[in-house]
């Protein structure tokens, strides 16, 4: 995305819709996408889609469903139209957006259906692992046993003994998201936990525990990204990759690919990151968030636990983070995350956050992350004026 | 896993068959195609080096439906001699000897089995190296 | 049968896992001990392949550098039921250009595989090649035998004599009946085994049949021995066997490693000689007998040589001090006794 042209057009979300992340038994992954595309369709006026993204991780692994772009078209009674699925492991959704994004303002389409869908309920914990585990080499990771979860936790145990961090000041992440679930109408979980709660919960793969690690479910967002003004416009859409397998990079604890995304995308927006009011990390493990932060410069390397502690980052701190619940509390249906934290986005920026609400704000940004910063999606969404 | 894949890559993971640039000598494991130091396409196999250190471990109870026989699964966070980084699983686990910058050989042990009736997964795994 | 040629190096491997006998007795008898302490157990991620591969990387760093044109692994635990442990060893070791098979003669394949590659090498067929005696051995649950069957590996890399040899394959013999003391059939998990007639008829019979043999072949009488290494299915056999065949405690003492280890199977004599080995010196001589039922017994001559040139290597006796005690339910579950 280098260079400028004059002829590109604007990008706006026009319209949003989700279905709360949760466990949906009776719906299949078609009926999921549906549900949010049905919203996003209906308070989007009188629109026509002339183009369908669908961001997915596993459908075919989860659901033994792929061709989900043409699944879509058809169950909205939309045959014809033009559909595909995008995937990028966790930052699928995130990626989905992007690619609408990019079809808005080359010129090419006017109004881009984007839905974020994964239905995680089908397969047993034991498949959900292996199938999350595909965000990493198949031969190298999955080979020898190890889970996402568990890169995450060794990348954790390298945090605290790098930045002499103890486990608990990273904790206040997930305290940050269930704080704030707790009144989001979305949330897979609606209720505030204490750092105590967090400390006290059965570990998963030490460091990292229950209570600190994203839940999983079901889940689908939408959003119709249009080049017709609307309330939101979308200043800018970035990814950048690091390299696939976390121990083969120099410095693992180093988020290349999100820094490298947020610097793009505040280029492009023409902003710089004090303007940003909130932001919808990739919280999805405590190490996740801060690494994250710390790569985008919010907080100084080492720092963002002892921010999160202090404060920085509540719902009416310096900079909101996880403002519906985030990962954590509103649920990590993986390849739709990133279109949840699009859709949350618009909300805040529409005044629709309800007692979730950042008041009085103007800019916001998501970041996405697939594999563990593999690949990052950065957005940055103002509201118009 | 699936059996041919593991044959494929069987020195890999018995020997830890990496790779070294042969423009600017910089180690791999895995081996890769392309170096990641100088961008150069000319790589050498190499084995990589037996002993390292740990940098972190995890115990894992929720492994994947292939490695559920063997939880609790101990896996590490290892650097070697020669400064690779990988992420392998550890053998005869005493989690006091699990220490960070603790001395770790590899040796081979069965990783998993393709069920009752398949193939058996046989790899890298780490042990603390304890002088008696 | 005269031989000529060498050890060139040798290893052991003892998994880090015992369960002591008494209990195993708490489990089955309510208290007791078996008629030793403990017993080795491999982890729940080992088999004859991983502990022959611990083994057979001693034995070839002590050996230096050189081909490997035969690897032979005896055992009665094979991973697979048809499969050779021997090719998937040797392609782990890097020797492709080399024959690999599989051995059967319950605790005795090792020491088979031990004649058959000096046999090789005596003949000057191969320079040089790996023998393996290995096994995870079974036992039944409650059964004597669970008392004492351990799991272990023994390699030895045998050579052509070269001057620097840690010892010489002199002499070998083997002898052999058809005697129904102990036997596993095709399906089964866990072996049969007739009692008391796996004693006389069996392992006395036949150990002493060979070990007769081989001194009246060689004219040697038991006091030209230094060390005398007899299988060990418990700790009082190779005792009682020494003691009938003329051979003192003395002798006896430096192999004897039943009472910690349990009854190694194939591995058993092999993992004696490491450990025997480990304290000879230039000029002692070792008189090994394996036993195997079903049933046979070889018997071998070997001349000790040299020390090993190996700043690493650390004597079998002090790692096997390295160990984790664990209890039945764990080993049940290791040893697939129990399942999910």
């Amino acid at each position: 995305m280098e260079g400028e042209d004059k002829e590109m057009s604007k990008v706006f979300v026009r319209s949003a819709g989700l279905i709360p992340v949760g466990e949906y038994w009776e719906k299949s992954i078609g009926e999921l996408m549906y549900e949010a595309a049905s919203k996003a369709i209906e308070s989007a006026g009188d629109v026509k889609i002339d183009r369908i993204i669908v961001g997915n991780m596993f459908s075919g692994y989860g659901t033994h469903q792929e061709h989900l772009g043409a699944l879509l078209a058809s169950v909205l009674g939309m045959a014809g139209t033009e559909a595909l699925k995008v995937e990028a492991a966790c930052a699928s959704g995130g990626m989905a957006v992007h690619e609408g994004y990019l079809s808005v303002k080359s010129g090419e389409y006017k109004n881009v259906l984007v839905v974020g869908v994964e239905k995680m309920k089908d397969i047993d914990t034991g498949h959900l692992t292996k199938a999350l585990a595909m965000a990493e080499s198949a031969e190298f990771t999955q080979a020898v046993g190890a889970t996402f979860i568990s890169l995450n936790a060794l990348l954790m145990g390298a945090y605290m003994q790098r930045y002499n961090v103890p486990e608990d000041q990273l904790d206040y992440f997930p305290v940050i998201a269930h704080k704030n679930g707790a009144t989001s109408p979305h949330a897979q979980f609606r209720r505030a936990v204490s750092l105590d709660d967090v400390k006290r919960s059965p570990p998963v793969a030490p460091p990292i525990r229950l209570l600190s690690s994203a839940p999983s479910g079901d889940g689908a967002a939408a959003v119709i990204l249009s080049s017709e003004k609307g309330d939101v416009e979308m200043l800018a859409s970035e990814t950048a990759t690091n390299e696939l397998m976390l121990f083969q990079r120099d410095n693992p604890l180093e988020f290349k690919a999100t820094k490298a995304a947020f610097a793009k995308a505040i280029k492009r927006a023409e902003i710089t990151k004090d303007k940003i009011d909130f932001i919808e990390i990739h919280d999805a493990f405590p190490v996740v968030s801060a690494l994250s932060l710390e790569a985008m410069g919010f907080s100084e390397e080492g720092k963002a636990g002892r921010d999160a502690e202090s404060g920085k980052y509540n719902l009416d701190g310096e900079l909101p983070i996880a403002t519906f619940g985030g990962l954590k509390a509103r649920g990590h249906p993986v390849g739709a995350t990133g279109v949840y934290q699009v859709v949350e986005a618009f909300y805040q920026l529409t005044e629709k956050g309800g007692k979730n609400q950042v008041q009085g704000a103007k800019v916001g940004a998501t970041q996405n992350v697939g594999g563990v910063d593999t690949t990052s999606v950065v957005h940055i969404l103002r509201r118009v004026s | 896993m699936l059996p041919i894949s593991y044959w494929r890559n069987r020195k890999i993971y018995t020997r830890l068959l990496g790779s070294r640039c042969k423009k600017c000598g910089a180690e791999f494991f895995p081996p890769v195609k392309v170096c990641k130091k100088c961008g150069s396409r000319e790589m050498e196999e190499l084995e990589m080096p037996k002993t390292g250190v740990l940098v972190s471990f995890t115990k894992l109870t929720e492994p994947s439906y292939e490695f559920e026989e063997y939880v609790p699964l101990y896996l590490g966070f290892i650097r070697l001699d020669n400064g690779v980084q990988l992420v392998a699983p550890l053998a005869d686990v005493v989690e006091e000897e699990l220490k960070p910058g603790a001395r770790v050989e590899a040796t081979v042990r069965k990783w998993a089995e393709d069920g009752e009736e398949g193939i058996i997964f046989y790899g890298y795994k780490f042990r603390v190296v304890k002088q008696p | 049968m005269k031989h000529n040629s060498a050890i060139l190096g040798y290893g052991a491997y003892v998994p880090r896992y015992r369960i002591r006998t008494e209990e195993i007795a708490r489990v089955w008898q309510g208290g007791g001990s078996g008629p030793n302490k403990m017993k080795a157990i491999a982890s729940q991620d080992e088999d004859i392949l991983t502990m022959s591969y611990e083994a057979a990387v001693q034995a070839l760093r002590m050996a230096g550098s050189g081909p490997i044109q035969a690897i032979l692994v005896g055992s009665e635990s094979k991973p697979y039921a048809v499969k050779p442990t021997g090719s998937i060893l040797s392609d782990i070791l890097g020797f492709n250009q080399t024959l690999a098979v599989d051995l059967e003669f319950a605790c005795k394949a090792g020491t088979e595989a031990m004649q058959m590659i000096s046999g090789m090498v005596s003949s000057g067929v191969i320079e040089r090649g790996l023998a393996i005696g290995a096994d995870t051995a079974q036992g039944r649950p409650a059964d004597d035998l669970e008392y004492t069957a351990g799991s272990g590996a023994a390699a030895v890399v045998i050579g052509r004599r070269n001057g620097n040899e840690v010892a010489r394959i002199e002499y070998s013999v083997s002898y052999v009946t058809d005697t129904p003391d102990f036997w596993r059939r095709p399906t089964r998990p866990y072996p049969s085994h007739l009692g008391r007639f796996t004693g006389e008829p069996a392992y006395f019979h036949h150990i002493t049949s060979s070990v007769k043999q081989l001194l009246s072949d060689t004219g040697l009488k038991p006091e030209d021995f230094t060390y005398a290494i007899f299988h060990q299915p418990n700790p009082r056999f190779p005792v009682e066997v020494g003691r009938r065949l003329g051979f003192t405690d003395a002798q006896l003492r430096p192999g004897l490693l039943n009472e910690i280890i349990g009854n190694t199977y194939s591995a058993n004599t092999l993992v004696a000689l490491s450990a025997v080995l480990d304290e000879s010196k230039k000029g002692d001589r070792i008189l090994l007998a394996s036993f195997g039922s079903g049933a046979g017994s070889d018997a071998f001559v070997i001349e000790v040589n040299s020390k090993p040139d190996d700043d690493g290597y650390i004597p079998l006796k002090e790692r096997l001090k390295n160990y984790i005690e664990v209890d039945y339910s764990i080993y049940a579950r290791w040893r697939g006794k129990i399942r999910k």
